[in-house]
């Protein structure tokens, strides 16, 4: 186990920069998920950190050992990829044994580290197997033993659930954290999904464009986002952004003027309001206001309540989820009938709103 | 999917069509070597020997250097294989895997090279291997059936090792393989059924070729190809067509066995990139 430390590592390929210089210093056994959406430079930055892509500039520590121009085999790490890359001519023995025997262990206790390593991940009755005669999730399996075998300083996984189906990858989601906290290995992770981002991680690389937006635990993140794009990021359904007019005090939002406690010297004219689906409540509250739903989904327990205001422009950020396309969207506890051809009242408290500079998208 | 019983007809039709115009000539090749020479020069010609002339092979066996001739077929075919593959699977993959400035570019003038008629690079050819001093020697055809073979072959490697997910190779490379490593312990297992598939493809080449043997060799009697070799079984006055046949028949049994047993390799690695 070790800490990693990222100092100042870029990627360009000739004019086109794939990732902006990125710094960040990985605790001993911590858990980080690197997630943003795709071309966001977070499995240029997993590649880079495992040897399989060279930096153009920077520096890679495993703990005081400089790694940056190390062999992907001399930097003692394991990587689990997203197509979980067994060798198809070997059976699952012979792919869980395959780095050891590399390292010239001897065969004895590649033979006994295997047998623990599949004990482990419960796949003991898989060993004489050949790749193409697994499931998904055992595959998957299989994949983790390759890396937890070799017993490295760091994992490194690139988007290894991506595969599976939605049941499976709750599953294996939950089976990971449980791995990671068994054995304690340093743990890097890179996804598209931002639940698996909330669920697993320790901290969160929050990225974009090449750039890292935000680092900070699952919960600051949910609750503190520092721009526009990590607040649309964060969030299923998405947080609600929509263009509200300002003057120094009080922000306009569906027909009431909400005071507002701004610091900052916002422009004067426009911020954009955001709102999570979960902080619209049914019913009269601080700011209360009417609706008329263009569509309403049960999820049995709960409803999201989609509509449209004309006085707001909606504004789309990051990689918002889908239901965001449809319009805002109010998620209320409500197991009763809502329709949609009747007046809706919700209301939400000012306490709960985040506010965003228009043109910096910083938050305010 | 079912058919219709018309649908069937068409289909069956259209395959025994097919089958009967690419057998004819290998059953009129049996039917040659065992007719006798007044059954070869009837007309209208005859389907069937009357009594087929067995003994036609072991006379051609032993009368002619066939076993000779199929030897030094056999060494040309093997040679060529082993330097064509050896270029072609290190020149394929680099084509697929690494992309320097201008691989594009060569990976092109590689197959223009194959455009070119073999017959064309017969003459340079010849200057080259005589003022090297290899005319009449098996190496100047191993080698000038390479220059035939590779880029075509390295292209057929190069859509094979496309096929194939490079995070392969990179968690081989996690593993402490070293690129070189990597290729040889993974890519190369993996693609058994495109190398078997390519390396036949380079063997019937070679074995199959009849110019560059008759140009190079003509004047190496000990060193003449099988196909070489038949021609010169043909009399200034008398011909016997079935000697040739029957000496055309050792010469095809080789390829016809190799590809009884190596044909499911074939065929999957043939169609592997199209199963993606």
């Amino acid at each position: 186990m070790a800490k990693i430390s990222i100092e100042n590592v870029h990627k360009d390929y000739g004019d086109f920069t794939a990732l902006h210089p990125f710094s960040l210093e990985i605790q001993d056994g911590e858990f980080v998920v690197l997630v943003g959406p795709s071309g966001c430079g977070k499995s240029t930055m997993l590649k880079i950190l495992a040897g399989l892509e060279p930096a153009t500039g920077g520096q890679i520590r495993l703990d005081d050992r400089d790694v940056t121009d190390l062999a992907p085999g001399d930097r003692d790490i394991a990587m689990v990829f997203q197509n979980y890359a067994l060798y198809p001519h070997l059976t699952v023995r012979q792919n869980i044994g395959f780095g050891l025997k590399m390292r010239k262990v001897s065969s004895n206790q590649i033979a006994r580290k295997v047998e623990e390593a599949a004990k482990t991940l419960g796949v003991s009755h898989l060993l004489d197997r050949k790749p193409k005669a697994l499931s998904g999730g055992q595959r998957q399996r299989v994949a983790l033993g390759r890396a937890i075998v070799r017993e490295p300083q760091a994992f490194l996984m690139d988007e290894p659930l991506s595969n599976l189906d939605a049941k499976l990858r709750v599953h294996m989601r939950a089976e990971i954290s449980a791995l990671h906290n068994r054995i304690g290995v340093t743990t890097v992770y890179v996804t598209h999904d931002q639940i698996e981002a909330m669920t697993m991680a320790d901290r969160v690389v929050l990225m974009r464009d090449g750039v890292i937006q935000q680092i900070a635990d699952p919960d600051t993140l949910f609750q503190k986002p520092v721009n526009l794009f990590a607040a649309g990021f964060i969030g299923s359904p998405g947080m609600n952004l929509l263009s509200a007019a300002f003057d120094g005090a009080m922000i306009e939002m569906f027909g009431k003027q909400v005071p507002v406690n701004i610091q900052e010297n916002a422009q004067l004219g426009g911020v954009i309001a955001g709102l999570r689906p979960e902080h619209l409540e049914l019913g009269d509250g601080p700011v209360t206001f009417q609706v008329r739903p263009s569509l309403v989904e049960s999820l049995g327990s709960e409803k999201y309540v989609y509509f449209h205001d004309e006085a707001h422009h909606i504004v789309r950020s990051g990689d918002a989820e889908e239901e965001n396309d449809k319009g805002l969207i109010a998620r209320v506890s409500h197991t009763g009938h809502l329709s949609e051809n009747e007046n809706l009242t919700l209301s939400f408290d000012p306490a709960n709103l985040y506010l965003f500079d228009a043109e910096t998208e910083r938050a305010l | 999917m079912n058919r219709t019983p018309l649908q069937s007809i068409l289909l069956y039709g259209t395959v025994i069509f097919a089958a009967t115009i690419i057998l004819f000539p290998i059953f009129w090749l049996f039917n040659t070597a065992l007719s006798t020479t007044v059954e070869l020069t009837q007309l209208p010609p005859s389907f069937w020997p009357e009594e087929a002339q067995w003994q036609i092979f072991t006379k051609v066996w032993n009368d002619r250097p066939i076993p000779l001739w199929l030897w030094n077929s056999t060494i040309t075919a093997v040679g060529s294989v082993i330097l064509s593959m050896t270029v072609s699977v290190l020149a394929g993959y680099s084509l697929s895997r690494f992309s320097p400035r201008g691989s594009h570019g060569m990976g092109l003038f590689i197959l223009t090279a194959k455009m070119l008629p073999a017959t064309l690079l017969v003459i340079p050819l010849f200057a080259i291997f005589r003022s090297i001093g290899l005319i009449g020697s098996l190496w100047t055809l191993i080698i000038a059936h390479s220059t035939l073979i590779v880029p075509f072959t390295t292209w057929m490697l190069k859509g094979y090792f496309d096929t194939i997910p490079r995070e392969l190779e990179q968690a081989a490379m996690v593993d402490g393989c070293s690129p070189l490593g990597a290729m040889f312990r993974v890519i190369m297992p993996v693609s058994m059924p495109g190398l078997a598939a390519t390396a036949l493809y380079s063997f019937v080449l070679s074995w199959a070729d009849y110019a560059y043997a008759r140009t190079f060799l003509v004047n190496s009697q000990g060193n003449w190809t099988a196909n070489m070799g038949i021609t010169t079984m043909r009399g200034e006055y008398v011909t016997d067509w079935n000697e040739i046949a029957a000496a055309a028949v050792f010469v095809a049994i080789p390829i016809m066995v190799i590809y009884l047993f190596l044909e499911r390799y074939l065929v999957g690695g043939l169609t592997a990139g199209a199963e993606k």
